[in-house]
This record gives C-alpha cells, sequence and structure tokens, in this order.
C-alpha cells in the first residue's frame, strides 16, 4: 500500500510526481486515472476499474501518485493534462480547488443509496467540497503489541502516554500533527474543544508536557516504519495508518490490535483537474465508483471506510483471507465512537507555526 | 372602591383544566421560541469570535502578530463604543438585565418592555462578540424572559400569567444554553419566582423540555468538566471542600463588589456615559496583550483551570483577580452582559488554586483536583446568582456524577449562607436594592412596597378653607356625612385636619376661634402620592380615623384627596389574596 508513503501535507518536504505511464492512451476514448499504486491500486482494480470497464467497454490506464501538487500545478498551467481523474486527499484538494487547479464537483452527479436515500443523507458529513467527493476514509491509530503487556491492554488513547500501565518504548510519527491531538486528548478534553486549545499557548505546552513524559519515543517518518517496528518487537506501541497495521496484523500474522479510541479521521478524494481530456467520462466514472455496491466492494480489499452510511453496513468480508472486514474499518460504528476527525482548515493556516514550535521542542528533547 | 374578590370559583372543574392546559402550551411554546433564539445568540457570539479574533483559534490561524495585535486592543475598544451608542436608545440609559426580570416577577408588575430587552440582547451580543470580559447566560435569561412577557402581552394574559410566561422564558434559557433542564426549571423557581406553585411548575417544566430537546439537537457543544471514573475523594477532603466554601463566598464577595463598586465609580468619571465602554475595552485590550486569558467567556481558561498542572500557582492568582478586576471594568463602565461566566471561570481558578495548594502540601496525586476545580466553581456561583440548589444541578446535569455533586454540596453548605449573610442574597438584590428595592422581606413586602397607595384616592371628602366661619365648617360636614374635614387654603396648601366634635366644641365655646383655621388640628400624617400600601398600613397603627389625606410636598404642600383606612386595609387584602392564590392556587 503506497498510501502510507506520501507526504502527510508537511513543508519540509519536496513534492514529486512520477508518472509510470504515459498518458497517450486518453484520447482513444480509456480513461487515464493518477492513483496510489500498490495494495490500494490493486484493490481499485478489482473493485472499480475492472468492473468499469465490464460495465461500458470504457479502458482505464492508472498513472502512479505520490501525493502533492507539483506535478498537478505544472500540468494545468502547460494546458496538458494527462489525467482524468484524481485520487487526492481532501487537505491537497482543498488547496487544488483554492488554486483553480480541478473542475468543480456537485454531489447532484452521484447515485442515490439503493434504498433512494440521496446522497446528500447518505454520505458521512463534510463529504462534499467545492471540487472534491470523499469516497473513503482512513485513520492513522495507534497499535500496540499484544504480547507487551500481560494481563491488560490499552484500550483508550491516554494509554499511549501511561508508562505506568503500559510500560515500553513507543514509535510516533515526526510531525506534530496527531501526536498534539492525542497529548492533550489524554487529559480528557472533549473533542470539540480540542482544537480551540491547541491554538493556546497553554494547551501547546500542556501537550508536549505530556509527550516529554515518554522517556523512549523512536520517531517514524516512511509509513511502513511503525509495523515493522512493532514485528521486530523495538517498541510496544506505536502510531501509524491503519491500512498499515491491517497488512500486518492479517497478511504476515504480526501479533498487534489497533486502539481506535482517538483515531484521526482523514478523507480521500475523487477530483477531476483543469483541462482533464475527458470530463464527461470522468465523472461517468466517478458516479460508478461512488455507487453504495462499489464502495462496499472497496472495502472488503482495504481496509478503509466508505463515504457512505449505506456501503458501511454493507461490507463483508476480505476475498482472501475471509477476515470480517467491518472491523477493520474506521468508520464502523464501533470503531468511529469516538473518532478525531483532523481540523485541516486549521492546520492549513497554522501549519508553519506549530511546526517551528514542535521542532524547537524536539531539539531541545534531543539535546538531553 | 373595589370590593374584595370572591373566592375564585373556576379553582376546580374541566373549564379550568382546558385553561391550566393552554398554560402549560403556552409555556412549551415560549420554550420553543427561547430556546431557538438562545441557540441563535450562542452560534452568533461565537461566530463574532472568531471573525473579530476573540476566540485563540481564530488568533491562532492569523500569522500577522502585528496586525493580531492591533485588533486585540481595538475590537474591545470599538465594540465598546457601538454598546455605548446602543445603550443611549434605552429609556434607563443601561442594559437591562436578570435583575429586572427579577424586580418585575417580585413586584408582579410584569410586562417587560420588548424594546429595551431587544437592545440590551442586542449590546449583550456586540459585547460578547468584542471579547469583553463579560457572561452570556444573563443576557440569554433577559432575552428569554422578555420573550415570555410579550407572549402573555401578545395574548393578553394577566400579571399572574405574565409571570409565569417570564419564567418559562427563564427555564428554557437556561435549559438550552446548559443543556440542564432541571437547572432551567430550579432556577427560574429559586432566582425569579421564589415561591413554589403547581400553577407555575408545570408551564416552566414544559418550557425546560423543549429548550433541552432544541439544544441537543442543535446545539452540540462539550460538557463543561470530565472526571475520570475511579477518582473518588477521601474522606478528609470533604473538609477541605467545606473550606473552599467558606473561602469561595469570599472570592464572591470581592467579585461582586468589585462590580458596584466600578459601577459606582464611572459614575463619577468625567467622561460621557456613551464612552466608558470603549474606555474599559481599551484597558481590556491591553491587558490581554500581557494575559489573553481575560479575554472574552473564557471557555478555554475554565477547561484549563479543570487540568492539574495548567497553570502554576501564582499563575492562577494572577488570571483570577485580572478577571475579577477586567469582568469589574467591563460591567461597572457599561458593557451589557452577564455575571455568571464569568463567575464560573473565577472560581474555577479559586478552586484549582485551592487544589494545587492542597495538592503541594498533602503531596497526594491530583486524580481529584478537578473535584476542588468544581468545589471551587460552585462556591464563587452561588453566593453571585443566589441558587444553591441551580449551581448544584449544573454540576449534576453536566457531568452525571454523583461523587461530584455530592463534593459541590459540601462546598456550596457554607458559601451560600456565609455569602447571604455578608453581602446579601445575589448580586441581582444587591443591585436592585441599590435601585430602591429591597427584595430581603420576601415577595409579599415587595408587591406591597411597590403598590402606591394613590391607587385608591378619592375626592370623596370635606375641604374646608381655613377662613370659613366654624358654624359652616360644622354645617358643610354634617351635611356630607363625614366626621373630619380638610383645611385646604386659597393656593390648595393642606393645611390639617379637623374632626367634627373639636368644630363642634368650638362653636359652643364662648371664646371660641371664629373660623375653622383656628381650631385645633389633629395629628394625622400624611401620605405622600407615592406612599406605598406597606407603608400606609403601617401608618394606620397609630390612627384612628376616617382617612388620610394624600399631599405632594413635591408641589408645595398640594391636598390631592384622602384614602379611606378601609381602601388601604381592602387593598391590603386584595394584594395578600392574589399573592396566595398565584403562590398556592393550582390552576
Amino acid at each position: 500500500m503506497a498510501l502510507g508513503e506520501r507526504n502527510r501535507g508537511l513543508g519540509s518536504v519536496v513534492w514529486l510526481a512520477l508518472f509510470a505511464t504515459a498518458p497517450s492512451e486518453a484520447d482513444d476514448g480509456g480513461l487515464t486515472v493518477l492513483s496510489w499504486g500498490g495494495a490500494y491500486e490493486r484493490a481499485q482494480q478489482a473493485a472499480l476499474f475492472t468492473p468499469y470497464t465490464d460495465a461500458t467497454g470504457t479502458r482505464i490506464e492508472v498513472a502512479q501518485y505520490d501525493g502533492g501538487l507539483e506535478g498537478v500545478r505544472r500540468a494545468v498551467t502547460e494546458g496538458e493534462v494527462p489525467w482524468d481523474l484524481i485520487d487526492m486527499t481532501r487537505s491537497e484538494a482543498m488547496a487544488a480547488c483554492a488554486e483553480g487547479l480541478l473542475e468543480p464537483l456537485s454531489p447532484a452527479l452521484l447515485a442515490p443509496a439503493p434504498d433512494g436515500t440521496p446522497p446528500e443523507e447518505d454520505f458521512l458529513p463534510d463529504s462534499f467540497g467545492r471540487c472534491a467527493i470523499t469516497h473513503s476514509i482512513f485513520a492513522t491509530v495507534v497499535a500496540y503489541r499484544r504480547d507487551a503487556f500481560p494481563g491488560t491492554r490499552p484500550d483508550s488513547i491516554g494509554d499511549l502516554f501511561d508508562r505506568q500501565r503500559f510500560p515500553g518504548p513507543r514509535a510516533l510519527q515526526r510531525t506534530p500533527a496527531v501526536n498534539l491531538e492525542w497529548a492533550l486528548l489524554s487529559y480528557r478534553v472533549p473533542h470539540e474543544e480540542l482544537y480551540d486549545l491547541l491554538s493556546t499557548r497553554r494547551g501547546l505546552d500542556l501537550a508536549l508536557a505530556r509527550l516529554d513524559e515518554l522517556d523512549e519515543i523512536r520517531w517514524w517518518e516512511a509509513g511502513d516504519t511503525p509495523p515493522q517496528l512493532l514485528a521486530e518487537g523495538e517498541v510496544v506501541m506505536a502510531s501509524g495508518y491503519n491500512g498499515r497495521f491491517f497488512d500486518a496484523m492479517v497478511n504476515r500474522g504480526v501479533p498487534i490490535d489497533i486502539i481506535w479510541d482517538g483515531q484521526v479521521q482523514e478523507h480521500e478524494t475523487w477530483v477531476i483537474p483543469h483541462g482533464a481530456p475527458n470530463p464527461e467520462a470522468a465523472r461517468d466514472f466517478l458516479r460508478f465508483a461512488t455507487t453504495t455496491e462499489r464502495l462496499a466492494d472497496l472495502s472488503r480489499h482495504i481496509p478503509y471506510g466508505p463515504a457512505r452510511r449505506s456501503a458501511a453496513v454493507r461490507v463483508t468480508t476480505h476475498p482472501d483471507s475471509g477476515v470480517d472486514m467491518r472491523l477493520h474499518i474506521p468508520t464502523h460504528p464501533l470503531n468511529a465512537e469516538r473518532a478525531l476527525a483532523k481540523d485541516e482548515a486549521w492546520y492549513a493556516r497554522t501549519l508553519e507555526r506549530i511546526h517551528d514550535y514542535f521542532r524547537a521542542w524536539l531539539a531541545k528533547r534531543e539535546e538531553q | 372602591m373595589d370590593a374584595l374578590p370572591e373566592c375564585p370559583a373556576s379553582g376546580r372543574g374541566p373549564l379550568a383544566v382546558v385553561r391550566f392546559l393552554g398554560l402549560v402550551l403556552l409555556g412549551a411554546t415560549v420554550g420553543a421560541v427561547a430556546a431557538l433564539f438562545a441557540v441563535a445568540f450562542v452560534s452568533l457570539v461565537l461566530a463574532l469570535n472568531d471573525l473579530l479574533m476573540i476566540s485563540p483559534r481564530s488568533r491562532m490561524m492569523f500569522d500577522h502578530a502585528g496586525l493580531l495585535l492591533a485588533a486585540t486592543i481595538a475590537v474591545p475598544t470599538l465594540g465598546g463604543l457601538v454598546v455605548g451608542v446602543l445603550h443611549r436608545a434605552i429609556p434607563e440609559r443601561r442594559p437591562h438585565a436578570p435583575a429586572d426580570v427579577i424586580a418585575a416577577v417580585q413586584t408582579r408588575r410584569g410586562r417587560l418592555p420588548a424594546r429595551a430587552g431587544g437592545l440590551s440582547a442586542l449590546s449583550a451580543l456586540v459585547s460578547l462578540g468584542a471579547g469583553a470580559s463579560v457572561g452570556q447566560y444573563g443576557p440569554l435569561v433577559h432575552l428569554g424572559a422578555t420573550l415570555g412577557s410579550l407572549g402573555a402581552r401578545l395574548l393578553r394574559l394577566g400579571r399572574s400569567d405574565d409571570n409565569i410566561t417570564i419564567a418559562c422564558g427563564v427555564a428554557a434559557a437556561i435549559a438550552t444554553a446548559f443543556n440542564a433542564p432541571l437547572a432551567g426549571i430550579v432556577f427560574a423557581h429559586e432566582v425569579v419566582l421564589r415561591h413554589y406553585a403547581l400553577r407555575a411548575f408545570a408551564p416552566v417544566a414544559a418550557a425546560a423540555l423543549v429548550g433541552y430537546v432544541i439544544a441537543t439537537n442543535v446545539l452540540q457543544r462539550g460538557a463543561l468538566f470530565h472526571v475520570a471514573d475511579t477518582a473518588v475523594p477521601r474522606p478528609w477532603e470533604f473538609v477541605a471542600f467545606l473550606a473552599i466554601g467558606g473561602l469561595g463566598a469570599l472570592v464572591a464577595g470581592a467579585y461582586m463588589h468589585t462590580i458596584l463598586g466600578i459601577t459606582r465609580l464611572a459614575g463619577t468619571l468625567p467622561i460621557a456615559a456613551a464612552l466608558r465602554p470603549a474606555l474599559a475595552g481599551a484597558l481590556l485590550g491591553l491587558t490581554a496583550l500581557w494575559v489573553p486569558d481575560i479575554l472574552g467567556m473564557g471557555q478555554e481558561t475554565l477547561r484549563f483551570a479543570t487540568i492539574a498542572g495548567a497553570f502554576g500557582s501564582a499563575e492562577l492568582l494572577l488570571v483570577l483577580v485580572l478577571k475579577i478586576a477586567a469582568t469589574g471594568l467591563c460591567l461597572g463602565m457599561g458593557f451589557s452582559g452577564g455575571v455568571f461566566s464569568p463567575a464560573l471561570v473565577i472560581g474555577t481558578l479559586f478552586g484549582a488554586l485551592c487544589g494545587s495548594l492542597i495538592g503541594q502540601l498533602s503531596g497526594a496525586p491530583q486524580e481529584t483536583f478537578v473535584f476542588y476545580a468544581v468545589c471551587g466553581m460552585v462556591a464563587v456561583t452561588s453566593p453571585v446568582i443566589g441558587a444553591p440548589l441551580t449551581s448544584l444541578l449544573i454540576v449534576f446535569e453536566l457531568t452525571g456524577s454523583y461523587a461530584l455533586t455530592t463534593a459541590a454540596l459540601a462546598s456550596v453548605t457554607l458559601a451560600s449562607p456565609i455569602a447571604a449573610q455578608l453581602f446579601g442574597r445575589s448580586l441581582f438584590d444587591m443591585q436592585l436594592e441599590l435601585r430602591g428595592l429591597d427584595l430581603s422581606a420576601g415577595r409579599g413586602r415587595t408587591v406591597l412596597r411597590t403598590t402606591p397607595v394613590a391607587e385608591h384616592l378619592t375626592d370623596d371628602c370635606v375641604t374646608l378653607d381655613p377662613q370659613t366661619p366654624v358654624a359652616e365648617g360644622v354645617t358643610a360636614l354634617c351635611r356630607a356625612r363625614h366626621g373630619e374635614g380638610y383645611l385646604v387654603d386659597a393656593q390648595g396648601r393642606y393645611r390639617g385636619c379637623v374632626s367634627l366634635a373639636d368644630l363642634v366644641a368650638a362653636r359652643e365655646a364662648a371664646a371660641g376661634p371664629a373660623c375653622v383655621g383656628g381650631v385645633s388640628t389633629l395629628a394625622r400624617p400624611v401620605l405622600q402620592p407615592d406612599t406605598s400600601l406597606w407603608d400606609a398600613m403601617a401608618m394606620l397603627q397609630d390612627v384612628n380615623g376616617e382617612a388620610l389625606p394624600v399631599v405632594d410636598v413635591t408641589a408645595d404642600d398640594a391636598f390631592r384627596g384622602v384614602v379611606f383606612e378601609s381602601s388601604i386595609a381592602r387593598a391590603y387584602l386584595a394584594r395578600s389574596d392574589e399573592l396566595s392564590r398565584e403562590e398556592h392556587g393550582t390552576g
């Protein structure tokens, strides 16, 4: 799965777009989709692309995307956009939309649920942006080694910081995002007020004080590191992407479990770039790919939550392992009860300063 | 002269049931309207705080230090200017507040003015939106009460029903704002109605319930406090909670006297009243550059104060003192807003201060820190609004924690009586007393004290010019079948009261005076046009006669007429009867 590999919207990272295939087939009526590759692309292939080709005869080419807006920006300014559709995170879609790189999209083009529920009621809140439509939801979560704490199990996000009951090293992402949220949540502040409190110096200090209580933190940057550190027993708890942990758990049999409390959800959306070769066909595909049936099928292949409520209740088992996928998707009612919605507008405006603040703290911590 | 009302025949029976149900329905309707207004008000305040860079979130998201600094001073200053101008359009030149609601109900006057109420709500919205250190619940209570009173007036209901709909609006506002229906009902009874009657309870309960339903569906807010499930205070800690209650009463007293003191002081400042809020806003903004915690309602400060370690002890004391000063400044200089939200913050800071000091002294782990914060909170808020039960219920409904409510009970047990003895029943009562309305002896006396006796004025009496010959005076009194005459001179001035017996004696005496002006007058107290029924009753204790003259000392002792003793007694009984029917009747 490539999803974890991409840049998570951080200022310090160099944007890169790699194109695996030349988009020359676009003119013969086929569609070119820019997506994330790996297991994610394989799941899309099985649940979306192949069924679409079977139903309509339209071929679908997939180009490799590693996040970022640089490539899209260049293609749009040069007037040579090779893709009809892009699978983008919502935060990047919001930025791209603001820059005018994307076509506006109306929820009116979406299909109703099988029972006739209109899309506006069927999709999860905030699924429709001006230029983007959410199709799946993934989460950053904490996973722990089942064998690390005999006789007890962590089940709340506060346990990440409880060294008395759950001793051992942790692996955390080397970013302020998610870590600050969890640290402040461990003081039992309500989710609704989290970003209000993080907006004060006092809130930031409290959060970092909590992180300071952890004596041994392994900082990770690449998405495949945390499951690996857990598998090797280097750490007893680690933050990471739920798809990665699922892969380690189900496909590689690593003895880990996920703490769903405090999971930070992010949206994965479909967008159509400005100047796409076949915008009408792209809309047709978008309608097909976001039907209840297709979204439910996609979640059987990869543990991302469908953006539609009607699809979430139709998710069944993993086609290869037979694992019940409902328990592994972030939006399942059991898992989603204490989920945290990342405040992307807040991050868009404060990223730079929060980052400086975090880096300064990190430098001070590493000095000691 | 009005007859003593008959015992109400419609107290029981099907018609009374329908009427009563109608009142409950009206209560629910008032509740719905008040709740919707409350939701709109709260949302608008939040939106304004974001827009005007008062909320920490908007301040954090605004990446320009210089402009932010300028806005921190400019926004409260300009807000104060707008508030000052708005208040010029209110007859009393000040915002209406819960004290006015209490006065209207306690005097059975009812009929809250809609225009002044609307303007006060608007100026409160501006005050809160611009970051003044004031509360939002007071304006919500007054807005709800005004809407309730308006409803009663539109349906042409009597004063009794007007009072009930006022209470309905109040209950709905509290139920909506706190998401706490029981607290809403109890607040309306404890603070506004100050008596318990089934007739009022049902409509008020309906209003609170509707408010609660609307709040849970529209306003989604985090609970004020969170408590670790496992933490239970040790027995000795209850002694600490009691002590916090006692000390909290003193903090509440300091808070209330700061507000009243600055209000008094503001009146002597050589600045136009309309400009005073702007001055307060500028001072507030300047101080906020140093300690931003004092800006606005202080939701974030309140939250941090319940977290152990978020503030150092010295910092708690500093913010506590500055918050008291900032609130006193804002309210005293004429910003519009409530006293409850700042009291919540001040009390919680005070409780946190006690908690961290005790933690340092005893070395105990801070699992029960939130208990101290909440005890401090109720110890300060309950004396300020004069509502111990409401404070407890707010804690109970917001936390659902019995342990926390019990701790709060310990604190309030000492806080309420101490504050009541030292300062008064509540800040509202203290404000009303300064305006000349003493509620300390209960509603019955307040009603009698605010009913002017001149309502029963009559000119069915004999007035005599002092120059009138005595014999003519006797004839005039006999013709009119009165035993007393009132001497009124050519300028209309009252000169005294003479009895028929004295006139006859003067006529019979050999060397008696020639005119009635020479006859000795009776020792008879006089009433002013604004003398209250209560004072008139008190005068009657020493009078044995027919009637008391009403004389206007402000118009050179002009004689206005008389009030018969029997009228005073009858009015007294009628008022008492109205009250007892309102407070003890069922339908």
